[in-house]
């Protein structure tokens, strides 16, 4: 474990003296992911302390903040998306992609016959995100879900999602969980 | 498909999951719960979190990354267990 060794042997393990140049960017992660935990615990722990300071100080405008900067870099990401009409065609490459950070499936209740609902004057489709780095961030920090670091992850969706498609939504969280959450995408 | 399972001689009839649950997957019988609805279930698990009874048992469901535990610590916790 990294906390056991010694400065010089995390240096070893570093390579440390390994001259870099441009043109020769490792391909490879060294340390092993494993080795990896506790820097990730630190971004997490990092992540957590900002969202909750920036909750303090700016109280309910750091919902806005957290949802345009998740909006903006989900109109960024998917700019380099091929362009697809279909919305839950859209959504499942969407997922594809971003497998590993946030893993999404569509779903609806049994008695639903597809994913897209029409009701009361809305359409929408739910999906229940199972994988999330947000909820993982917030339960090491003893944080609440639903709060301004999951508006991040909406603007995300939102703003891939708009890029993809050209239509307009809007996403809304039903329930959140341990294990999974359920959102709303309502199409406008 | 996800199948659910409640301890009944656990279960202390608090309805705290049937409240809970987002799809209505449960309904207290005789200050049981019982789940009525279990294809609807999505796996969220909160009713897990919220069960003062730890009562319940879920099977396929699918388990998300849990890279904020902390292995070490889990070690140490399951030696003194
Ligand atoms: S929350 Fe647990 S104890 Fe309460 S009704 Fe449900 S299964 Fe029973
Ligand atoms: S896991 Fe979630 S959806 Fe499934 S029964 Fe429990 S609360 Fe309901």
């Amino acid at each position: 474990m990294m906390a056991e060794m010694t400065v010089e042997e995390m240096n070893q393990q570093f390579k440390t003296g390994t001259v870099f140049r441009a043109e020769e960017i490792p391909i490879s992660c060294s340390p092993s992911a494993k080795d990896l935990e506790q820097t990730l615990h630190g971004v997490m722990k990092l992540n957590g302390l900002i969202i909750k300071s920036l909750e303090e100080i700016a109280g309910r405008g750091a919902n806005a903040v957290t949802y345009r900067a998740g909006k903006k870099f989900g109109h960024e990401v998917a700019k380099y998306f091929r362009k697809i009409e279909d919305i839950e065609e859209a959504l499942r490459e969407l997922s594809y992609i971003l497998h590993g950070q946030y893993t999404f499936e569509l779903w609806k209740p049994e008695d639903k016959e597809n994913y897209v609902v029409t009701e009361n004057g809305e359409t929408f489709i739910y999906l229940v995100f199972h994988d999330c780095i947000v909820r993982q961030t917030l339960r090491r920090n003893g944080m609440e879900q639903g709060g301004p670091l999951c508006q991040t992850l909406y603007g995300y969706v939102v703003g891939a999602i708009e890029e993809i498609t050209g239509r307009r939504a809007k996403l809304e969280i039903v329930h959140t969980g341990p294990n999974a959450c359920l959102k709303k995408l309502i199409l406008k | 498909m996800i199948e659910i399972s409640v301890d009944a001689a656990a279960c202390n009839g608090c309805g705290l999951c049937v409240k809970d649950c987002p799809m209505q997957v449960y309904e207290l019988r005789d200050e049981v719960s019982v789940p009525i609805r279990p294809e609807n279930c999505m796996g969220c698990l909160s009713c897990h979190e919220i069960c003062p009874a730890q009562a319940l048992e879920h099977r396929g469901v699918y388990p998300s990354k849990r890279n904020y535990i902390d292995i070490r610590v889990c070690e140490m916790i399951n030696r003194v267990i």
